[in-house]
């Protein structure tokens, strides 16, 4: 099956490669990390008391879910140049991830809220508890616990879902494929490389989650 | 101490207090009994306004909790709350538990709050117990640890929402007999339970509810030994016979 397949190519493309698997990381990194701050908000905002705060959490996070990743991508990436914003594709494409990833973070974080029962609140309200303490002290330590394994599930979507900026020209590991692809015409060699690596990194990621899976859902047990 | 005047109050169209009138004075001991759905834990629950009400005046060691603008927080802190499901917070040890309040509400230090969370798992038989997790005590020993979380705050009030209803049978008096403890020291309490023993014992006054209505109220023996009403006679031949 792999008679005909040209490992001397994909040797020779590795430092190309390895750049790719780089911008990957990095572009991954980052847009988790600001993922995290927007869907912490989206959150904050779609449980607050306030009705038009909550309505606009909402609406970001329902439109967000409704449409899919690459109609996003280019909807920025043709829609801010529309609005005189100038950025580079590489901007662009850690802002579509960021607001796509933020609103499914938005909900995986509410589950994790929701999840400590009404009476533990209320047993932190009759002791004079006020919002914050109760957040900080009852809510937030037993939510992580149930939120993190899924997080890490998501930050492996995000990871994939990275490929698509190939789509915008920004070079990440599945550009390289596609680079490959189009100049030596390999497009066996170029793309099972590429899957080998995203293979590395799921594995990685699948790792830790089942890890903090085991370490912190012992809660649970209420 | 606790002063109810014609409070309302109503769950969409289900009117669940009708027109309560009810005055507990500080040091009394009042069990509240009554048939499910009759509103005995509302009218408990609305003393540190877990619930609110519509209509009606009531007033907790002064404070006016019909004025929305009030903030309870303070209150909140002078009156325990102990449910029937215990609702201890189940990552953190009794002694955390007991403990939270204190440092975060009262400004405690650490170190003097678990000094005194110590004594008051003492104070429950729980000393040996501080540094178990909720899910590793039985019921009976969890509900404990949650009325030491109640009196580290050295409340004014006690209340207790069917302390024992949860309860696996042997365990209930373990946790009467610290409620009967606290009673006799003269805590305010109002209690809601169908342990009949216990109003018997400690209870000034008992109080019968039906239907969202105070029926009838009298000391406990003569409640139990002579009902003035049918509806409350009817009730106690249910429970004592059971």
């Amino acid at each position: 099956m792999l008679e005909g397949f040209n490992f001397r190519v994909i040797w020779e493309y590795m430092p190309f490669f390895m750049e790719g698997l780089r911008n990957t990381f990095l572009i991954s990194i980052v847009s988790l990390f600001l993922a995290l701050i927007a869907g912490i908000t989206a959150c904050a905002g779609r449980l607050s008391p306030w009705k038009s705060v909550r309505g606009l959490a909402i609406v970001y996070i329902e439109s967000i879910r409704s449409t899919p990743l690459l109609v996003q991508i280019y909807f920025l990436y043709f829609g801010l140049p529309t609005l005189g914003l100038r950025v580079p594709e590489l901007q662009t494409g850690i802002i579509a991830l960021m607001l796509n990833s933020g609103a499914y973070i938005a909900e995986i974080v509410r589950a994790g809220m929701t999840s400590v029962p009404n009476g533990q609140i209320e047993a932190g309200i009759s002791s004079g508890l006020n919002y914050f303490q109760r957040m900080r002290f009852i809510i937030l330590p037993q939510a992580l616990g149930v939120t993190v394994p899924p997080l890490l599930g998501q930050a492996i979507v995000l990871v994939k879902d990275s490929a698509l900026l190939s789509l915008i020209s920004v070079l990440e590991l599945t550009r390289v494929g596609q680079t490959l692809t189009s100049e030596r015409f390999m497009p066996s060699e170029a793309f099972f490389t590429v899957a080998f690596f995203y293979l590395c990194i799921y594995f990685v990621l699948k790792t830790l989650a089942d890890w903090s899976q085991k370490k912190l859902i012992f809660r649970e047990a209420y | 101490m606790i002063k109810f005047n014609g409070v309302n109050k109503w769950f969409g169209k289900l009117h669940v207090l009708k027109d309560i009138d009810l005055h507990v004075t500080s040091g009394e001991v009042v069990v509240v009994c009554g048939p499910s759905g009759s509103g005995k834990s509302t009218l408990i629950r609305c003393i540190n306004r877990l619930e609110k009400f519509q209509k009606g005046e009531l007033f907790v060691d002064g404070t006016p909790l019909h004025d929305y603008s009030t903030n309870l927080t303070k209150l909140r802190a002078e009156i325990g709350f102990v449910f029937q499901q215990f609702h201890l917070y189940p990552h953190m040890t009794a002694l955390q538990n007991v403990a939270l309040a204190p440092i975060n509400v009262r400004k405690m230090k650490r170190a003097d709050a678990e000094a005194l969370a110590h004594e008051k798992l003492d104070r429950v038989g729980l000393a040996d117990k501080a540094d178990a997790h909720p899910t590793q005590l039985s019921g009976g020993q969890q509900q404990r640890v949650a009325i030491a979380r109640g009196l580290a705050m050295s409340p004014k009030i006690m209340l207790f929402d069917e302390p024992t209803s949860a309860l696996d049978p042997e365990m209930i008096g373990e946790v009467l007999d610290v409620m009967v403890k606290l009673a006799s020291e003269g805590m305010t309490m109002c209690v809601v339970t169908h342990e009949m023993g216990f109003a018997r014992q400690v209870a000034h006054r008992v109080i019968f509810m039906d239907e969202g209505s105070l029926v009838e109220t009298g000391n406990p023996h003569d409640f139990f030994a002579n009902p003035q009403t049918d509806r409350a006679a009817q009730f106690i031949s249910k429970i004592l016979t059971h």
